[in-house]
């Protein structure tokens, strides 16, 4: 039983990599550029181009490709819920019939939608655990801070909300020890979680968020204090430690970039989606 | 119930970076009726090594033995198992969940589908046994308990299961000392009234040396010594060495002894330290 295993959102590993030199904000932007790429693609060989540049991105990061997968397992069944329920309910006008079952019937279209939409939630996924995987969450909230601070003039709290977007992501692996131990320490009093069915195993789960539940509010009010404790004010006129600075590395991945988004467009353009 | 551990290993997130080697080679064997405490620096593997004992976790290699079940064997009744191996947790905030201090007793015999005077009498009969009055204590809200309160609470709700083997996860840490005194008695009362096996982890030598008759020292996944309670505390040297600290009263004795005192063994309470010193004196008294 180790719950914590599989989470790889919101980790960082630490390392000395091209990537791990990047200026937050190069990263950032670069994996805000390859979603929207992602939220257009619709064709077999840009999701190749990708997939090559995602590859890439790992083997540079230098994080091990078994754990980099690791992350997905929990995400398994729900990808391949939503690949079944596309494969059977999404149709066009000139789609061929693959199969019938019942009154569904599998078509080619919501064949290919299923899994066109299955490899963008893998790679949206991706590059998110890949930008958390080699930024630190001091400089992601530098960087993500950097990069909102236009939007102070319309009076926006961007520090405020960027610090309080990386709590939310550091609480993830928190709450998951902590989830851990909970439900321990009712398997130590007889629960089998894994036995009976549906409803039973729904039931179970309501003891264990109830500590959850209370501890996390118990951990929020002592980081308030912690916090409170330092000084903390938010926002406003806060200097920093480490000021940021793009260099010869960022603009390197700046090209790289520029020369990765004309390919795809290149082939968004050329080649034929399949529905 | 006695348990077998043989060449264990185990590590925390295997095959991830983070992978941390906790447990190296671990061989062990405790039988009924011991009461064993099990000390050690902190981060040096206690808790790992003790979830164990219980199917908590599995091994990652060597084996471990309970009762004649392999707990790796993917047909083991593990649940069962659970049952008859108690667990009290370090923190009894991650065990308590129930609104009133009787429901959350009765969470376990209701997992095992007993019938509703079985279950009153299973929680009745806990909470006696943890020092609990029935009537005070079966309504009362969790969270209005004391420190204390809590943990004794804790134990009674790993009491009902009725199980034959009991591990206590330092289970006095951060009691005042009337509360660490109390929950004391309770655990030497299950001991010698109840007969159940009991598994003590503990960062305080002093409770160790008072409670255990048994100690095993775990030092960076490794068992560094085992032994009776009195052997164990002799080798002050070698605990020192690991970080260590040795009992109050056995501090005091070692201090005598190098002013030429001679006693006839170490103490293990304060009690038989007033004794040693005591006839010492009088001996000398004769003497002179």
């Amino acid at each position: 039983m180790e719950l914590t295993k599989n989470i790889t959102l919101g980790v960082y590993l630490p390392g000395k990599s091209f990537i791990h030199r990047l200026d937050p904000r190069t990263k950032i932007i670069a994996s805000g550029i390859i979603i929207i790429l992602l939220l257009i693609i619709r064709s077999y060989p840009a999701y190749g181009a990708v997939f090559l540049f995602v590859a890439a991105a790992v083997m540079i990061a230098g994080i091990p490709v078994g754990y980099a997968f690791s992350g997905f397992k929990p995400m398994l069944p729900v990808l391949i819920f939503m690949w079944i329920f596309q494969l059977f309910l999404y149709s066009s006008a000139d789609a061929e019939t693959l199969f019938s079952w019942w009154i569904f019937s599998a078509t080619d279209a919501g064949f290919h939608m299923g899994t066109l939409v299955t490899l963008r939630v893998l790679f949206l996924f991706g590059v998110t655990t890949i930008l958390t995987l080699t930024t630190s969450m001091v400089s992601l909230t530098d960087g993500l801070e950097s990069l909102l601070s236009p939007l102070k003039a319309i009076g926006l709290p961007t520090q405020e909300l960027v610090m309080t977007m990386v709590i939310a992501l550091r609480f993830v692996l928190i709450l998951a020890e902590e989830l851990d131990k909970i439900v321990k320490a009712q398997m130590a009093r007889g629960v089998a979680f894994d036995r009976g069915n549906f409803i039973q195993k729904t039931k179970k789960i309501f003891p264990v968020f109830l500590p959850l539940f209370i501890g996390a509010f118990k951990r929020a009010e002592e980081l308030i204090i912690a916090m409170e404790a330092r000084s903390y004010t938010g926002g406003r006129n806060r200097t920093k430690m480490k000021t940021l600075h793009m260099g010869r590395v960022d603009l390197k991945a700046g090209l790289i970039m520029i020369a990765f988004t004309a390919l795809i467009i290149y082939l968004i353009l050329t080649t034929v989606p399949p529905i | 119930m006695p348990i077998a551990v043989k060449d264990l290993c185990f590590s925390y997130k295997e095959g991830t970076p983070f992978e941390k080697k906790v447990l190296h080679n671990i061989s062990l064997t405790i039988e009924d009726g011991e009461f064993v405490g099990i000390i050690g620096p902190t981060h040096s593997g206690k808790t790992t090594l003790a979830q164990h004992f219980n199917a908590l976790l599995t091994p990652q290699s060597g084996s471990v033995i309970v009762n004649g079940f392999l707990t790796s064997d993917p047909h083991a009744d593990l649940v069962g198992l659970r049952l008859k191996v108690g667990y009290v947790f370090q923190n009894p905030d991650y065990q308590l969940f129930a609104q009133t201090v009787g429901e959350d007793i009765a969470f376990g015999p209701q997992n095992q589908k007993l019938s509703k005077t079985e279950v009153k009498e299973l929680v009745a009969t806990a909470m006696a046994q943890v020092g609990l009055d029935y009537d005070t204590f079966n309504q009362r809200d969790i969270y209005a308990l004391s420190g204390g309160q809590k943990r004794r609470a804790a134990i009674a709700g790993v009491l009902a299961c009725k199980p034959e083997i009991l591990i206590l996860d330092d289970v006095t840490a951060g009691l005042d000392p009337r509360g660490r005194e109390e929950i004391m008695t309770v655990i030497r009362e299950l001991h010698q009234k109840q007969k159940i096996t009991i598994i003590f982890i503990s960062n305080s030598m002093d409770e160790a040396a008072e409670l255990a008759e048994r100690v095993i020292v775990i030092d960076q996944g490794r068992i560094f010594l085992d032994g009776a309670v009195r052997e164990i505390f002799k080798q002050s040297a070698q605990l020192r060495s690991i970080g260590l600290e040795i009992p109050e009263v056995i501090n005091v004795i070692e201090k005598l002894q190098k002013r030429g005192c001679l006693f006839p063994s170490i103490p293990l309470n304060l009690e038989e330290a007033i004794n040693y010193i005591a006839t010492a004196y009088r001996e000398r008294e004769v003497e002179r």
